[in-house]
């Protein structure tokens, strides 16, 4: 069986600027696999290239062996995306939404009424199917638009920024959902801002900057590549910095306070300890902090990005608030019937 | 065979313009109840017979013309222009539906919708004038045929326009400026310069209201001011030209969605 996701040296230019530079990514068919990286990082535009909204400039993709180009109709076949923007037909009552998406993918009339009715109990909307799309709540949107990837029961669900802007039981609603149906054997690519959702999700990540692929692990061995942190109070303050060589990376003192930067804070502890003690000092307490994926993330992308972080709250509102701003954007021009 | 796809998209495509009977059947109803009334009834009283035809009904064809395309072409624009606005057209793209399929979908809905406008303009003419239609056949195909080119027009609309602006333009600046000279309101013969008879014969309307007007009332302007040679077989060149136009533009139209035109980045 050929990856659910397999491209080489993708390229993507938008005039002088490279949104994606050689990206070469294979995601495995069953795998749950995150793509993280900064805003402009690359990875909505890597999204697009895969379901025929953004054209390539070079290279290949190919979602479960299918060109996404030369075999556009069988790769897309394949693919049920819920996008990070609310692209909703304004037009129908959502069940019809999801019956005419289901339609557009070969599924017969009877068949397509029954997958809505289904899909829309699964994300717990199903009493707000006569509803048109605007006269949903910013949660229920975010609903509709998972249960639009999934009326068509795709072999690959791509999820960008599910979880932007929504609140905590959404959250962990749709991280439940997506869980069962990757259980069930549907492959999942998720972006996403919080790292603490790529850790607790995915199988694997991709960290992504500037249209590059900084590396590909799974959250594990990303945290291992850290540096960790091992804080120790004296009983009295040193007269000099400790030299610990061969191990420390780092040495800083501040009154009583001795902080050692070492690969692995677990096994470097106790020698730290021995050679403390031999030099005369007296343990009063110690504390070791793991790095989180979030400061390698940094490390690794050379980025202070506010957006990605680990409590969701303020960036989540922005995210809001930015999606109604485009919203009420669009809404600012009338329906424009009177033009038809 | 039509696939399920294609169905599904024809289907929600006329299900949005049937849907809004207000918007997109009761305008061009009025529109036409007034100019059959004062361009017919109270100026046409006043006017001789055209071509040996009370004017109101001579007008019959030009109007079900400029109603019918009309229509088309703006159901097609704004159906695409909306779904690119609002990004909702990415359902339809990011569908196995090939480019051919999505085209003529579009197409045949807005094509639907001009000879429904079509219909009702012909009733709406019949509540003031008999109307016999004299080649049936040949109005249904001409009238087919000229919708679904302006059908395929409005997508290319469509996926040009940066704003809605750019719509109302296409649609009042060069659409209806060139069905009034298309011979809607009077006949070829009635211009007294030979020049004006061959800029007329220019303009692409002049055409399709002329065939029209032959389907239903059997009479035809290029028959008479057309070179003699020409003019034995007039009507039926002009549908000839119209099809292979109109097959042309829905080329035009696969070969944007193909290349994404408008569509994608």
């Amino acid at each position: 069986m050929p990856p659910a996701i397999e491209t080489t040296d993708l390229v993507k230019e938008y005039g002088d600027l490279r949104a994606l530079q050689e990206l070469s990514l294979t995601v495995e068919e069953g795998e749950f696999f995150g793509l993280l990286g900064p805003n402009g990082a690359g990875k909505t535009t890597f999204i697009n290239t895969l379901v025929g909204l953004v054209r390539k400039t070079g290279g290949e993709a190919r979602v479960f062996g299918h060109d996404v180009e030369d075999d556009y109709q069988q790769a897309r076949d394949a693919i049920g995306l819920a996008p990070q923007e609310f692209n909703v037909d304004r037009f129908f009552p959502i069940h019809e939404v999801l019956e005419h998406k289901a339609g557009y993918h070969g599924i017969p009339e009877d068949e397509a009424a029954e997958r809505a009715d289904e899909v829309l109990k699964r994300v717990g909307i199903y009493d707000k199917r006569d509803e048109r799309f605007d006269w949903l709540s910013g949660g229920m949107k975010r609903r509709l638009l998972l249960a639009r990837a999934l009326v068509t029961e795709p072999d690959l669900l791509i999820l960008d920024e599910p979880t932007a802007g929504v609140d905590v039981q959404l959250r962990h609603d749709l991280w439940e959902l997506v869980t069962e149906l990757n259980e069930e054997g549907t492959t999942i690519l998720l972006t996403t801002h919080y790292i603490e959702e790529a850790e607790r999700l995915c199988d694997r990540v991709a960290i992504m900057n500037e249209g590059r692929k900084v590396t590909v692990a799974t959250p594990d061995e990303l945290k291992t590549r850290g540096t960790d942190t091992i804080s120790v109070r004296l009983e009295s303050p040193p007269a000099t910095t400790p030299e610990l060589d061969g191990y420390a990376h780092e040495v800083t003192v501040s009154g009583n306070q001795l902080e050692v930067r070492v690969d692995d804070g677990g096994s470097t502890a106790p020698r730290l300890l021995n050679d403390l003690e031999a030099m005369g000092h007296e343990i009063a307490d110690l504390e070791i902090s793991r790095t989180s994926l979030e400061e390698i993330f940094v490390d690794l992308t050379g980025s202070e990005d506010r957006t990605v972080t680990r409590s969701s709250a303020s960036s989540a509102d922005g995210d809001v608030e930015e999606n109604c701003d485009v919203e009420q954007e669009r809404e600012r021009e009338p329906e424009q019937e009177g033009v038809v | 065979m039509l696939s399920v796809g294609f169905k599904a998209l024809f289907q929600r495509e006329v299900l949005r313009f049937v849907r809004r009977p207000k918007n997109t059947f009761m305008p061009p109803a009025i529109t036409n109840v007034l100019y059959f009334a004062v361009f017919g009834l109270i100026l046409g009283g006043r006017i001789d017979q055209i071509a040996g035809f009370d004017y109101i009904l001579f007008i019959v064809p030009g109007l079900i013309v400029l109603g019918a395309i009309s229509n088309a072409f703006e159901n097609a624009s704004f159906s695409i222009f909306h779904g690119r606005w609002n990004e909702y057209i990415h359902e339809t793209l990011t569908s196995p539906l090939s480019y051919v399929e999505m085209v003529v979908a579009y197409i045949a809905a807005s094509a639907v919708r001009g000879l429904i406008v079509g219909i009702i303009i012909a009733a709406v003419g019949r509540l003031f004038v008999p109307i016999s239609i004299e080649h049936g056949l040949f109005l249904v195909a001409t009238m087919i045929v000229i919708t679904a080119l302006f059908a395929g027009l409005g997508i290319v609309g469509g996926l040009v326009a940066r704003d809605f602006d750019d719509l109302t333009v296409m649609n009042q600046f060069i659409l209806r400026p060139l069905v009034f000279f298309g011979a809607v309101f009077y006949s070829l013969e009635t211009l007294e310069q030979a020049w004006q008879v061959h800029v007329s014969l220019l303009n692409p309307m002049v055409y399709m209201v002329d065939s029209v007007r032959y389907g239903l009332l059997g009479y035809s302007d290029l028959l008479e001011v057309a070179p003699a040679a020409y003019a034995e077989f007039a009507p039926f060149a002009a549908l000839g030209v119209l099809t292979a136009l109109t097959v042309a533009v829905m080329a035009l139209d696969v070969y944007l969605f193909k290349i994404g035109y408008g569509l994608t980045d």
